[in-house]
């Protein structure tokens, strides 16, 4: 409903009120492990490829163990993005509960989660093109939602949707280097480094 | 500061050149655009060169950052730094015959320079690839720019010097430091020059050059910038004042020693590379503390951000120049940069910073100054609406495309089969990147599609006006006003 009807769905999270627990173990945990889980799936049947002939197949258990890591970087992303939100609020006006942020990411991450199905088949190249739009269209979200569901002014809400992604863009990256470190001390594909 | 002495009666500003900059400046983007996406389209497909060698990959891509570092970039710094340098001294312009002087003779040198690239003449050194000739000519305009700039500073009818004239300083200086010791050289001939410099030296000198150039025009240079606009589009004065001059000198002493961590594993000196290294690490600090500062000064300005689709841009660029200012640092890591060195993820960084910082935060200036400076409403402020969207969508596709084509090319590379050998071949690795290139053109095709509506919308609202007559406030102050009521 939410990704047909942005606005509509999002008038109704600003007037229902959740509780933060709620909201987590309700939604975003089980939203969190489809990405992890298709990996693995896709990684196991298909190999991991970045668009050469032979795919990388790596031993189950190092499969087993990234997915891991991918599942609790999602949560770490997803509650360390809400209480930011929580703390950045205060300066844009918005004193919506822990809950309606945890509610709001749930909604905005959504595209994203329903991108991740492409992890079945993990070519990088095909990943990207499909996240890629589904990042916009989360950014387009966020954009529209924040001021509803927390109830603050559209111009005070497009300040704070900027901060968030300035947060957001940092934790990628960081993801992408801690990923790159983990691979040259060892974890990861085989590396002449 | 007792012994400035307030000039009696203060003129009007003179803008003209300034306008004249910012037209020259938006040209200079889209030709730069223009030579980027067609530049983009070859890595495509290679036959687009038409085997003719001015379009050539490596002739059409030094065109291109010519035209949009030394055209578009400059052009717009020397625009709004004349803009501001007069509205927060107070006073008319320096020797205005002479700031015209710096207009014309800068156009021609970014004329010279690329018909000079189209040739295939060129210095060997990235980002000052332009011979000797014109590295004189250059020399030469720069001198008067600071003449301009500084002369006015001199004049000015307000005792504190504002913080952006301290960044517009900055850059003037350096860049001519950087400048004359990077391009001394020994011509052989009009055309043709070898450096005075060889080997790891030569290295050394090249990326001291290059990584301040990033540092005092695209960074420096574009935080002058910031602190007139921000304050003044927002209605707010800066958030917190004494931060922005801490920084500042932070900010010019760390950056100063960060070129090497572009030659790591290189020929140089390990201990340099380390040192390089620490102090990427250490500038995260002041950049992050001058971002910070920013947002804060827009965080209450709600009321502007509805009228304004200039600031909008503004505050996007702000969040851009936070991931370039956490990427870069990141990549100077030695354990990142030797996956992420040499690849288009380097490229990705640039272009976040390039476009998602650089690009928009100047376009975010022009739309709060065009219609400032002839006293007409913007245009069309849909069309700017639109132009914001498709600026995001442009940066994200350019970006992820090369995070996902660095990573793809740095794997590769070092991977290694059974027999530890190289597993994968150049040519492998370079097709496995086609697809990616492709989502890069599209990205970037949509950036200088939003570009275009801009220069459509900045151009109607300019036809027919003339720049308005605007005198400086006839109370000299004792401290500047950024927010304040001047125009
Ligand atoms: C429409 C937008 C643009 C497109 C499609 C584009 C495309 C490109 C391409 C294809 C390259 C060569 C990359 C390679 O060698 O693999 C490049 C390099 C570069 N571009 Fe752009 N560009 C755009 C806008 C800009 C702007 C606005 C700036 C600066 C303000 C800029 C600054 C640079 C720089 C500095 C490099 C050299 C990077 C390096 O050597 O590491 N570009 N660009
Ligand atoms: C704290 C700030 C920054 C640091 C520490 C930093 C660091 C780096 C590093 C490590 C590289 C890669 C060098 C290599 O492996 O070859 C790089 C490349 C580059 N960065 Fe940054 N960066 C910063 C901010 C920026 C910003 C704001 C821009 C603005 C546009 C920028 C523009 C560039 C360019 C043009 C290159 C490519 C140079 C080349 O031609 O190889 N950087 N930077």
């Amino acid at each position: 409903m939410v990704l047909i009807r942005p606005q509509a769905s999002f008038v109704a999270l600003s007037e229902a009120h959740f509780s933060a627990l709620h909201v987590f173990v309700r939604l975003a945990l089980w939203l969190g492990m489809m990405p992890p889980l298709c990996a693995y799936v896709g990684m196991t049947k298909h190999g991991w490829q970045l668009g050469t002939v032979e795919p990388l197949m790596l031993p189950k258990v190092t499969i087993g163990v990234i997915c891991a890591l991918y599942f609790f970087a999602l949560l770490f992303g997803f509650i360390s993005a809400a209480i930011i939100g929580r703390w950045m609020a205060g300066t844009y006006g918005a004193t919506r509960d822990l809950g309606a942020h945890f509610a709001l990411l749930v909604v905005v991450g959504a595209p994203l989660v329903l991108g991740s199905l492409m992890h079945l088949y993990p070519d990088v190249f095909l990943n990207l093109l499909v996240l890629v739009p589904c990042l916009i269209w989360s950014m387009f979200l966020l954009y529209r939602g924040l001021p509803i569901v927390l109830q603050t002014t559209p111009e005070q809400g497009m300040l704070m949707a900027s901060s968030m992604i300035g947060y957001l863009f940092v934790a990628f990256v960081s993801l992408l280097g801690i990923s790159v470190c983990l691979w040259v001390y060892g974890i990861g594909p085989r590396l002449g480094v | 500061m007792a012994a400035i002495k307030w000039p009696a009666a203060p003129t009007t500003y003179e803008d003209d050149v300034v306008l004249a900059f910012t037209i020259a400046a938006v040209l200079w983007s889209l030709i730069g655009m223009a030579a980027g996406v067609y530049a983009a389209a070859e890595l495509v497909w290679p036959a687009l060169n038409l085997d003719f060698a001015p379009l050539t990959f490596g002739r059409l891509r030094t065109v291109h950052t010519n035209a949009v570092l030394f055209g578009f970039a400059v052009s717009a710094l020397m625009g709004t730094s004349f803009y501001t340098v007069q509205r927060t001294c107070h006073i008319r312009i320096f020797a205005p015959n002479l700031a015209w002087t710096v207009f014309f003779a800068w156009q021609l040198i970014v004329i010279a320079g690329a018909v000079s690239l189209f040739m295939g003449a060129n210095a060997g050194k990235e980002y000052a690839e332009l011979e000797w000739p014109i590295d004189i000519a250059i020399t030469v305009v720069w001198v008067i720019y600071g003449v301009v700039f500084f002369g006015t500073i001199a004049i000015r009818r307000i005792e504190q010097i504002y913080i952006s004239n301290w960044f517009f300083g900055a850059f003037i200086l350096v860049v001519a430091m950087l400048h004359i010791v990077n391009s001394l050289a020994i011509p052989v001939s009009a055309f043709k020059s070898y450096s005075l410099y060889a080997g790891a030296q030569d290295a050394i000198v090249q990326w001291w050059y290059g990584h301040n150039a990033v540092g005092f025009l695209l960074t420096g240079g574009f935080l002058g910038m910031m602190y007139y606009f921000l304050p003044k589009q927002s209605e707010r004065p800066i958030w917190s004042y004494r931060l922005s001059v801490l920084s500042f000198w932070a900010f010019a002493y760390s950056y100063i020693w960060a070129g090497p961590h572009h030659l790591h594993f290189s020929a140089i000196p390990e201990w340099v590379q380390t040192l390089a290294m620490v102090m990427s690490l250490i500038l995260l600090a002041p950049s992050w503390a001058t971002m910070i500062n920013g947002i804060m000064t827009v965080s209450t300005a709600r009321q502007k951000l509805r009228e304004d689709p200039g600031l909008k841009l503004i505050v996007l660029s702000l969040a851009f120049y936070g991931l370039a200012m956490f990427e870069g640092p990141m990549m100077a890591i030695r354990s990142v940069n030797i996956i992420s060195h040499f690849t288009e993820w380097t490229i990705g960084h640039v272009h976040s910073g390039a476009l998602g910082w650089n690009a928009l935060i100047t376009f975010g200036c022009f739309y709060f100054m065009v219609p400032r400076l002839v006293g007409q409403p913007l245009w069309s402020v849909r069309l700017a609406n639109i132009h914001f969207w498709l600026a995001l969508a442009g940066v994200m596709l350019y970006v992820l495309s090369m995070w996902g084509a660095g990573i793809t090319q740095g794997v590769l590379w070092l991977s290694l089969d059974e027999l530890g050998q190289v597993r994968y071949g150049f040519n492998e690795i370079l097709a496995a990147l086609q697809p990616y290139y492709l989502l890069r053109l599209l990205g970037g095709s949509a950036f200088f599609v939003g570009a275009i509506l801009m220069s459509i919308n900045l151009f109607m609202t300019i036809s027919g006006q003339r720049t308005v007559t605007v005198a400086p406030p006839t109370t000299s102050m004792r401290s500047p006003a950024p927010a304040a009521g001047t125009p």
